[in-house]
């Protein structure tokens, strides 16, 4: 933890601030000049200094696996991405040490100038759904109801792909498929291609969908 | 009428309030700390510092009435001749001042020439 220069800073901010807020609480001095000064220092500029290093502290923090699989039900997700013997396609981006710990975030945030923020937005809705939808349900009741709200875009995948590379364009498939691959018409993790990218909620979600087309006993 | 002392000790709280909701976020850094301290734990710190402002502002304000108030009082008895004597370097009254009276004089006054012989 204190590794991170951020969080270091942020604290020893906080400790120094907190020991005068304490000292101004205990002695109750007359507000002169001098007061003001060690006040400023104490209620202003010190826990700006914590607030400011621990937003960054804060937001690195929220692009770890570890912060996106700590809500009960992402936890298979966040164990198959770091799972070494897994063949998913989560799990084999989660090796590649340019995702790392944050391949979560590397994959599902919006690409753009402002993407940082609609995927904070974005993020702000989970927090909704699991508190309102999500958190009293149990595992096996969540998966099949968890699901990607729009199509994984292409683009996403094209970052690093760029579907230039002639070993990519080798492959008949890519090469038969290349303009509706970059339109997005086809996706690259849809089922028979590379996808899906956590399978273990496909079989939920089709487990459901054969348990919900069953016909009712009479 | 507005208790200074008060509102800082209630900003000396808030702010202590959330300095540890950004710590908690810190040391542990799931959902709820980390929302909590990018939002609770920011405002208590915003409007701490908010109040700290306005107390500095008002007891500012205060001193500088405080000391037009003086500056005033002061020419009013300066205008009706009760301002005391400031002696010149030479120990004389300036030009102008009012002359007080040998009982207001707080050092004794030089013995004469003839006392001093004896």
């Amino acid at each position: 933890m204190f590794s991170d220069p951020f969080i270091a800073f942020a604290i020893v901010c906080a400790a120094i601030s907190a020991v005068l807020l304490l000292w101004y609480l205990v002695a109750r001095p007359k507000l002169t000049r001098a007061t003001k000064i060690v006040l400023l220092f104490a209620v202003g500029l010190l826990p700006l200094g914590t607030a400011a290093n621990g937003n960054v502290a804060g937001y690195h923090a929220t692009k770890t696996r570890v912060f996106c699989s700590s809500c009960h039900v992402m936890t298979p997700f966040g164990d198959d991405s770091s799972n070494p013997g897994s063949t998913s396609l989560a799990a084999r981006h989660g090796r590649n040490l340019m995702f790392g710990d944050e391949n979560c975030y590397a994959c599902h945030a919006d690409y753009g100038m402002f993407g940082t923020i609609t995927t904070k937005i974005g993020g702000m809705r989970h927090v909704y759904e699991y508190a309102f939808n999500f958190h009293q349900l149990s595992l096996e009741e969540a998966l099949p109801r968890i699901h990607i709200r729009q199509p994984f875009p292409n683009a996403t995948c094209m970052r690093c792909h760029s579907t230039e590379n002639p070993g990519w364009l080798r492959i008949g498939d890519h090469k038969s498929l290349l303009d509706r691959v970059r339109t997005g018409e086809v996706s690259c993790a849809s089922e028979g291609c590379h996808g899906p990218a956590h399978p273990f909620a496909q079989v939920a979600h089709i487990k459901a969908e054969q348990a919900a087309a069953k016909p009712v006993a009479p | 009428m507005i208790r200074l002392p008060r509102l800082l000790t209630v900003s000396a709280v808030l702010t202590l309030f959330g300095l540890a909701l950004m710590v908690w976020s810190m040391i542990e850094p799931t959902p709820m700390p980390v929302m909590l301290a990018m939002s609770v734990g920011q405002m208590f710190g915003t409007v701490a510092f908010g109040l700290f402002g306005f107390v500095v502002l008002v007891d500012q304000l205060r001193k500088a009435r405080e000391k037009g108030e003086r500056a005033r009082a002061e020419a009013a008895r300066v205008a009706s001749g009760q301002l005391p004597k400031v002696p010149t370097s030479d120990g004389q009254a300036p030009a102008g001042a009012a002359q007080p009276s040998t009982a207001a004089r707080s050092e004794p006054a030089p013995p004469s020439s003839g006392e001093a012989s004896r």
